[in-house]
């Protein structure tokens, strides 16, 4: 079994009478990407903030990498990356200072601003001023900063929120890198697709608690249900639509019935989305 | 916390001052200009008092034992000359005596003068110059007061070498450039809480306590910096220079303690400019007291920046010493920690 790279236990958190985070307890393997999922104000954001040495927690313990973090919020801090929530990069400087900035404080040696520039698509660019960057560059440029320390933990919240297409996906193939490089991942989004198609592991967090943690697929079997859809031709010449349940002991006799007495004229499968379980788990949506 | 860490954040901190344009306006203009006002402003103190004169001729030697004391007594040939005299500012008052004065005074009798002098002329003024038309006649009339007077200085003499305005300038230049960097390191500050790029150092190796260290060792460097500059060029470097250092270093400490009470509390350049003009007109009460002595009471005591003020004054201008003003020193020493402990306090606490 591969050890926990996070380990926390009944995590509680409060802003005077509101409370964000209410005993949450789960656990991360080692370099494993988890996808943290909630509409927005469900207490992701406070998780990473505790975790990540941000924040002390009210109560319960958060144990990253080994170290007790509201104990040593440094030793963890030298060994994580975060991107943070909101863009808070030095604008009046360039992307090479604000680089080189974080490197000496995490005492890299050797850094190499470029490179890792030429690694988030802003190469070329490492000596404008930030505040001439586009919001998808800035993002790219939050996440390089966060990969200088190459970290062992990278916490990345809502990395792609608000960009283009190709930035986001652009950021989607980098964390995929640190994956394979050997980091775990804990990134938080409420974006479905994103976290269903990068996450080993999603958690539903809802009101400052874990509705339901699991990989996707356990997810999708557990909770979602699956269709055959088709469009069959009707007499009056119109098409219409069909469905056929899944995974139901009916399932061979409807299917030789759709073919049998319909004349089918598409036909696919459709399972369910992690917005649907979502939504199924909690009654509420994601936005 | 490592030597490198502080040295990356300072060089950060200076060079995101600079780039903001107003603060590196005013302190680029601010050292010019005052500079050059100091320079414009007059090298000494004249000492004598001018009065104009219609009437009959007076005795050289009675004009010449005035002038030894002070007074000019300038003739005018009519009344409407000396009226004019007054209205320009040539002279401070114009005295009109009837061509018979001398002989009514000989005969021990009351001539008729008459004193002319500008509206916002101050009232210690005229009473001087009252004074100083008795001894006149006195002096005319051939008789002199039986007084033996024994003039004793507490403190050193300055009668005769009484100080410029331009030195008198010199401790409140310092104590506005020590502002205007106040300031400016207050808006450094908050900004960089408003954008929350503090919290992305803070999720660093660097600790909060490297990150005051970073902002007192920028504060004293741009506020010591510079007043320095500009005590050096006008000369105040000249006397007892270890502990004029000393003075500023401490003022320097005093300011950017200051400078992170207001971050504490501003939420943009606006309010920083808000709190720090409350700030700034505190402070400068006490510039007040130098410039124009004998305007303020003991209560401007209780502001910190008299001990920044009052020292300056007294060491360059007064030839002052380690034991004249080391209460002073103390007092600003005992102010300089306790303005940066509670600027640490409150902005340690906002940052949490």
């Amino acid at each position: 079994m591969a050890p926990e790279a996070i380990v926390a236990q009944d995590l509680t958190y409060n802003y005077g009478n509101l409370v964000a985070v209410d005993h949450v307890s789960f656990s991360v393997a080692d370099n494993q990407i988890i996808g943290f999922l909630g509409p927005n104000g469900a207490g992701k954001s406070t998780v990473v903030k505790m975790l990540s040495g941000q924040l002390r927690p009210k109560a319960g313990k958060a144990t990253v990498l080994g170290v007790d973090v509201a104990r040593w919020p440094k030793r963890v801090q030298a060994q994580a990356g975060i991107c943070f929530e909101i863009t808070n990069l030095y604008e009046e400087m360039t992307a090479v200072d604000n680089l080189n900035l974080f490197a000496r404080l995490f005492s890299v040696n050797g850094f190499d601003a470029e490179a890792l520039l030429n690694r988030v698509g802003l190469g070329g660019r490492g000596h404008d001023l930030v505040s001439r960057y586009s919001k998808g560059m800035k993002q790219r440029l939050m996440v390089a900063r966060a990969l200088l320390n190459r970290p062992k933990i990278l916490f990345l919240d809502e990395p792609t929120n608000g960009l283009d297409p190709v930035s986001a996906e652009a950021i989607r193939n980098i964390i995929l890198e640190e994956r394979e490089r050997g980091a775990t991942i804990f990134l938080t989004t409420h974006d479905m697709m994103e976290a269903d198609k990068l996450s080993d592991r999603v958690a539903f967090i809802n009101q400052g608690r874990i509705a339901a943690i699991d990989t996707p697929l356990a997810l999708k079997q557990k909770y979602g249900k699956r269709s055959l859809k088709a469009q069959v031709m009707g007499s009056d010449g119109r098409l219409k639509s069909r469905e056929v349940a899944l995974d139901e002991a009916s399932t061979p006799e409807a299917v030789s019935e759709l073919f049998s007495k319909e004349q089918v004229v598409t036909l696919h499968s459709e399972e369910a989305t992690l917005e649907d379980i979502f939504i199924r788990i909690t009654g509420r949506g994601l936005v | 916390m490592s030597l490198a860490m502080i040295n990356a954040l300072v060089r950060k901190d200076i060079t995101l001052y600079f780039k903001n344009r107003f603060f590196a306006f005013i302190t680029v203009m601010g050292l010019v200009a005052y500079v050059v006002i100091y320079f414009l402003m007059p090298q000494a103190v004249d000492e004598t008092l001018t009065m104009g004169w219609h009437g009959p001729e007076l005795p050289a030697a009675t004009i010449a034992d005035f002038e030894e004391e002070g007074l000019v007594l300038r003739p005018y040939d009519s009344r409407a000359a000396l009226q004019k005299a007054v209205q320009s500012g040539d002279v401070l008052v114009g005295v009109v005596v009837q061509q018979d004065f001398l002989q009514k005074l000989r005969l021990g009798q009351k001539p008729q003068v008459t004193v002319l002098s500008k509206s916002d002329l101050p009232d210690e003024y005229r009473s001087a110059f009252r004074l100083v038309l008795e001894e006149l006649g006195h002096a005319l009339a051939g008789r002199s007061l039986s007084l033996e007077v024994d003039e004793t200085v507490l403190g050193p003499d300055m009668a005769g070498h009484n100080v410029a305005p331009r030195r008198r300038m010199l401790p409140v230049l310092a104590v506005i450039l020590l502002i205007t960097e106040t300031l400016g390191l207050a808006s450094l500050i908050s900004s960089e809480v408003e954008t929350g790029t503090v919290q992305a150092l803070l999720a660093t190796p660097l600790r909060v306590e490297g990150l005051f260290v970073s902002k007192g060792i920028t504060g004293v460097i741009l506020a010591f910096s510079q007043v320095l500059l500009i005590i050096a060029i006008t000369g105040g470097l000249e006397r007892e220079p270890l502990l004029v250092l000393t003075i500023l270093l401490l003022s320097s400490v005093l300011m950017t303690g200051l400078s992170l009470l207001i971050a504490s509390v501003a939420r943009d350049m606006l309010s920083v400019i808000g709190w720090g003009t409350l700030v700034m007109v505190a402070m400068a009460i006490p510039s007040f007291n130098v410039l124009m002595p004998g305007l303020t009471s003991g209560w401007i005591k209780a502001i910190p920046s008299y001990y920044v003020v009052d020292p300056i004054y007294r060491v360059t201008n007064l030839g002052a010493g380690w034991s004249q003003v080391g209460t002073s020193l103390l007092a600003l020493l005992g102010f300089s920690m306790l303005s940066f402990a509670l600027g640490v306090a409150t902005l340690g606490r906002r940052l949490q």
